[in-house]
């Protein structure tokens, strides 16, 4: 079963990832960018949008037809709408939850991938299929019982219902990123695994020494996923974090609606301030990114 | 070895499988037996069988809820199935700025849920958003978006389709494990560009497609954020989606025991739609290697 | 519960979350006892100033007790739920209209009648503000008193030569507000929708917004027009006589039929997602709108040049009055005395300047008929000249208790079938009479009485 698997993707590996088929013609090339500047100006407008309406003045994003240049340039938007709610918490709040829940997700997933990969035991693949099949649950029917049992264990409005699960592999969608791993590990050469395993290593030190180093872009996909995920999420916060000192940037600016309904510029700023760290982060991280999900070759 | 492997084989999975007793099978179990009570915030549960699914049966809402999620799903599935495999067909191409590209492209994916659906209500403004401001220049008629039954969804539609970023990278991975020697092959034979999609990329692609297919109707199907933000389930139960229908019923009515019990039908619903599609799809979908490892 | 109908709570355009929090543990008091208590709220950040003002005067009155203010401002049904179901409620606080009577019901509340001889404050309130869930069952109270307006531009009626009146008797019939709303309805070249050429896509200033959607709005017209939401049973809903039909007809008929009302998602001042009252009165997008009291701090906040006028009437004229959200003292509090004290201790205006600011109204009946009460809140260049009688004589003599206090099940009814009714007829589509008689029998189905009042 694994000597099988090996030649097949190691070939697929070989492939450069960003490299595409063959050079098109000239006109084709010219037809090339002319599709992806037509599709990037609908995916752009509505980020002009924001940021037009974060410069300007409430009067004047009420005019119609629409004006498209602020007129006077409302900086104090982003220094105002910052101040006024604990911004620097929450962002510390939401990088504090993300990276236990990257860690715990990227660890635990790892070890369970490995371990559906690359060990044999007795009932593995039946396991490894039940939990696939938790994909299909709807979050909406674990949502109830689970928060009656964050309740029971008296955790609401503590960091642990939104971090502790991504210590189980991620719990319920982590299933995804076990996959994604596994798919990752069966792409390395067994082996590796069977000479360490002749110098009398321990299947955590081929996982941790030899697994682990070779997955980079596997494991950058997961952190980027994991960190999206939990960086956007709402409905985790909104129902188990109750004090404002312990909010997220997401309920921070849900709650910023409510406070400064007449003050769309300060949303708008907000929104924009909040917008502008993740795309840094992915601007950076996007070549491995690719790569990552190129390389675990998903379509199986 | 053998056993030494069996061994750590569990103690490494444990984590995943406690993790898939504690927050999947318990919590399942546990909304199974709310759907058979009477259970409000504030007062005990009382069992009372099936009498919440009756209720659901005649509960005009819930049909409603269904059918409006259904719409959207037919609508927006496809759509940024479509969507993302064309752009990510461009990006596959060897171009310039390749980095600055995949970003744009990817940037909507990367917007908060909360922020994206303020956005929106401003795009889809009918007096100073952004879209009848264009269609307006363009001398066309606005629209009512959100604002009217009829467009209400498909405003929804168009909005969905704005975050196909996740999607596209998906695609754009599946596009670039197809073996190039396939690709070859079909040139020495004298094809040309359509050819090559047609005989090799898209079915070659169709895993993919069906991955991509599943994942999206799973997750459209949950559809909540805007809802819940932007229409409030309106105008008149036109964006009622099921899963805002179900949280209203919870959290703001506290029907606890019928909120469970329309949680538990989605999940029979949302069973029975994938098993369909997994029928279906050895219909259409192509697998190169077939069988296990 | 609908959002806005918490919106409206605080008074200001705010809503709530909830933010529940650690139990007891720090801090602690001065003197002899040490008495820890949560008050829980939602509002602005200018209602967040005025409240946390108002508990440290109430810890500096009262030793050895200490208040940790909840402030959650979103989703605070939600929220709220989330405590009942965690058993972590705090000790007073603000409670969502609706959820309170269920809360009462099911003994969450503590029942504040045994305590009106004690604090007679309360027992001068308004009698609408006592919110009742049985027989002797005082579970809380609104929290402040609010009543819808007409607000306007005094630069665009100027204009227009027109004068909304600023006192009940003086009142409009519904035809002069459609004859005043055509003089102030203009389009980019400067016509009126009764002018031929007049462009109805290009409307530079509407003549009036009024909600459809927001009971609280078109409550007042009902009743003026001698009509109510529901008979003496509360188990009839009336929305289908020809009373009701008449109102909502004309309320659509400003739209879609005058042309100088905006339609939905355009500039209707009660919605989630556009511009408050200051804001249309401002930049003149909307000449005249009918909000409530609360918007005078926004008025005042961001310099508009605005007057108050009254509602229009159709026979005796009303306004809706008691719409914000309630007050009340949550059960299995630690120190049910204490927190009753800081319940009646705040929205006493003599400590809670939310009243001289504008957000607020007050609740006990001598800031209404007492000169020196009235001019304590009053008399200051928040309040315009014509506040006494366009709001508090209105207040006083003309306010009727909205129906969404009063009527059973209404957070279901009103979310599950008449929003979604209300919404349709916004929308042009189908004429009121045909809306209105296909949703009074679902309402009527589901109606279950109006809540028990009682005199004290």
């Amino acid at each position: 079963m694994t000597a099988l698997a090996t030649p097949d993707q190691t070939a697929a590996r070989g492939v450069a990832p960003t490299q595409g088929l063959r050079k098109p013609r000239r006109y084709g090339r010219i037809l090339l960018y002319v599709a992806l500047v037509a599709g990037s100006i609908p995916t752009l407008l509505p980020f002009v949008w924001l940021v037009r309406s974060a410069l300007m003045q409430d009067a004047q994003m009420f005019v119609s037809p629409p004006q498209w240049i602020p007129s006077p340039f409302q900086w104090s938007n982003f220094s105002e709408s910052l101040t006024t709610q604990p911004f620097a918490r929450y962002f510390l709040n939401t990088v504090v939850i993300a990276v236990i829940s990257v860690l715990g997700t990227v660890l635990t997933c790892a070890v369970a991938a490995f371990s559906f990969s690359r060990l044999r035991w007795r009932g593995r693949n039946i396991v490894f299929a039940l939990l696939l099949s938790g994909v299909m649950l709807p979050y909406a029917v674990t949502l109830i019982p689970t928060f009656v049992m964050w309740q029971e264990l008296d955790l609401i409005d503590t960091i642990a219902p939104l971090t502790v699960p991504s210590w189980f592999a991620g719990a319920g969608g982590g299933v995804f990123n076990i996959f994604l791993l596994r798919q990752f590990f069966l792409t390395i050469p067994f082996e590796l695994d069977e000479a360490a395993y002749i110098d009398g290593a321990s299947p955590w030190r081929v996982f941790w020494t030899i697994i682990m180093p070779l997955s980079k872009p596997a494991i950058i996909v997961v952190t980027i996923f994991t960190f999206i995920g939990t960086w956007n999420d709402f409905l985790g916060p909104l129902l188990y974090l109750q004090n404002e000192e312990n909010y997220t940037l997401s309920l921070g600016l849900a709650s910023f609606q409510s406070m400064y309904i007449t003050q769309w510029g300060y949303l708008m700023a907000a929104s924009a301030a909040i917008i502008a760290p993740i795309i840094a982060l992915f601007f950076f991280m996007q070549r491995y990114f690719i790569e990552g999900v190129t390389l675990t070759g998903i379509k199986n | 070895m053998r056993r030494l492997e069996t061994r750590w084989g569990i103690l490494m999975a444990l984590p995943a499988i406690l993790g898939f007793v504690i927050f999947t099978i318990g919590p399942m179990v546990a909304s199974a037996f709310f759907s058979l009570t009477d259970w409000t915030i504030g007062a005990s549960p009382n069992f009372i069988g099936l009498d919440n699914y009756a209720t659901m049966v005649q509960d005009e809402l819930f049909w409603k809820s269904l059918s409006t999620t259904t719409y959207y799903t037919l609508g927006a599935v496809p759509l940024v199935l479509i969507v993302s495999f064309a752009v990510a067909m461009l990006l596959n191409q060897k171009v310039r700025g390749l980095a600055v590209w995949r970003t744009i492209f990817y940037l909507p994916t990367l917007v908060p849920a909360i922020a994206n659906v303020v956005l929106w209500i401003w795009i889809f403004n009918p007096d100073f958003g952004l879209l009848n401001s264009l269609l307006r220049q363009g001398g066309l008629p606005g629209s009512q978006w959100i604002y009217a039954e009829s467009t209400a969804v498909p405003s929804m539609i168009i909005m969905s389709t704005w975050g196909f970023g996740n999607t596209m990278v998906i695609f754009l991975a599946g596009l670039q494990g197809v073996p190039r020697h396939l690709y070859e092959a079909v040139s020495i034979d004298g094809g040309g560009a359509w050819r090559r999609f047609w005989h090799v990329t898209l079915p070659m692609m169709t895993p993919t497609i069906f991955y991509n297919l599943v994942v999206g109707v799973v997750g459209t199907f949950q559809v909540f954020n805007q809802a819940y933000v932007m229409t409030e389930g309106g105008p008149n139960h036109a964006t009622l989606f099921y899963v805002y229908y179900l949280f209203r019923k919870a959290f703001t009515e506290s029907e606890m025991g019928y909120a469970s019990a329309l949680a538990w039908t989605l999940f029979m619903i949302i069973m029975v739609v994938t098993f369909l599609m997994f029928r279906n799809a050895r219909r259409w979908v192509y697998y190169e290697m077939a069988g296990a490892r | 519960m609908r959002r806005r109908d918490l919106l409206k709570l605080g008074g200001l355009a705010a809503l709530g979350t909830a933010a529940a929090a650690c139990g007891g543990g720090s801090g602690s008091g001065s003197g002899g006892k040490n008495v820890q208590l949560q008050f829980m709220y939602w509002g602005s950040t200018f209602e967040k100033a005025a409240v946390e003002r108002m508990l440290k005067q109430y810890e500096q009155k009262h030793a050895g007790v200490t208040v940790k203010p909840l402030y959650t401002p979103d989703e605070y049904d939600v929220k709220l739920n989330t405590l009942v179901a965690s058993n972590r409620l705090p000790d007073a606080g603000y409670v969502p209209l609706a959820m309170s009577y269920r809360l009462g019901q099911q003994g969450k509340l503590v029942n504040l009648f045994p305590y009106l001889k004690k604090y007679p404050q309360l027992a001068g309130y308004l009698p609408d503000a006592y919110l009742w869930s049985g027989q002797d069952n005082l579970h809380g109270v609104a929290t402040a008193n609010e009543i819808e307006l007409l607000w306007y531009s005094k630069s665009a009626v100027a204009a227009a030569g027109v004068t909304p009146p600023a006192d009940a008797a003086s009142a409009w019939t519904w035809d002069q507000l459609v004859e005043n709303a055509y003089k102030l309805t203009i389009d980019q070249n400067g016509k009126h929708p009764d002018e031929s050429g007049f462009d109805p896509k290009q409307i530079k200033q509407f003549g009036i917004s009024s909600s459809i959607t927001y009971g609280a709005a078109w409550y007042g017209f009902l009743r003026s027009n001698g009509v109510d939401f529901a008979d003496e049973t509360g188990k009839k809903c009336l929305l289908d006589t020809p009373e009701a039909i008449q109102v909502f007809q004309n309320l659509q008929d400003l739209i879609y039929k005058h042309r100088v009302a905006p339609g939905p998602g355009q500039l209707a001042a009660t919605g989630d997602d556009v511009p408050g009252t200051n804001i249309l009165l401002k930049t003149k997008r909307v000449a005249m709108v009918v909000d409530g009291h609360w918007s005078l701090l926004d008025m005042n906040e961001s310099k508009v040049d605005y007057g108050i006028g009254v509602l229009p009437k159709y026979k005796e004229p009303f306004t809706s009055s008691q719409v914000a959200g309630a007050s009340a003292v949550f059960a299995g509090s630690k120190h049910e005395q204490e927190a009753v004290e800081l319940f009646a201790f705040h929205n006493d205006p003599r400590y809670v300047d939310l009243f001289a600011k504008g957000l607020w109204m007050p609740q006990e009946k001598k800031y209404y008929e007492d000169q020196a009460a009235i001019d304590s809140w009053t008399k200051n260049e928040l309040h315009p000249p014509e506040f006494r009688t366009a709001v508090v004589d209105y207040a006083r003599d003309h306010g009727v208790p909205a129906f969404g206090n009063r009527v059973k099940n209404m957070s279901t009814i009103s979310s599950d079938v008449l929003t979604p009714a209300l919404q349709e007829l916004e929308t042009g589509k189908r004429p009121a009479a045909e809306i209105l008689k296909a949703v009074a029998p679902k309402i009527s189905s589901m109606l279950q009485g109006w809540q028990h009042t009682q005199e004290l």
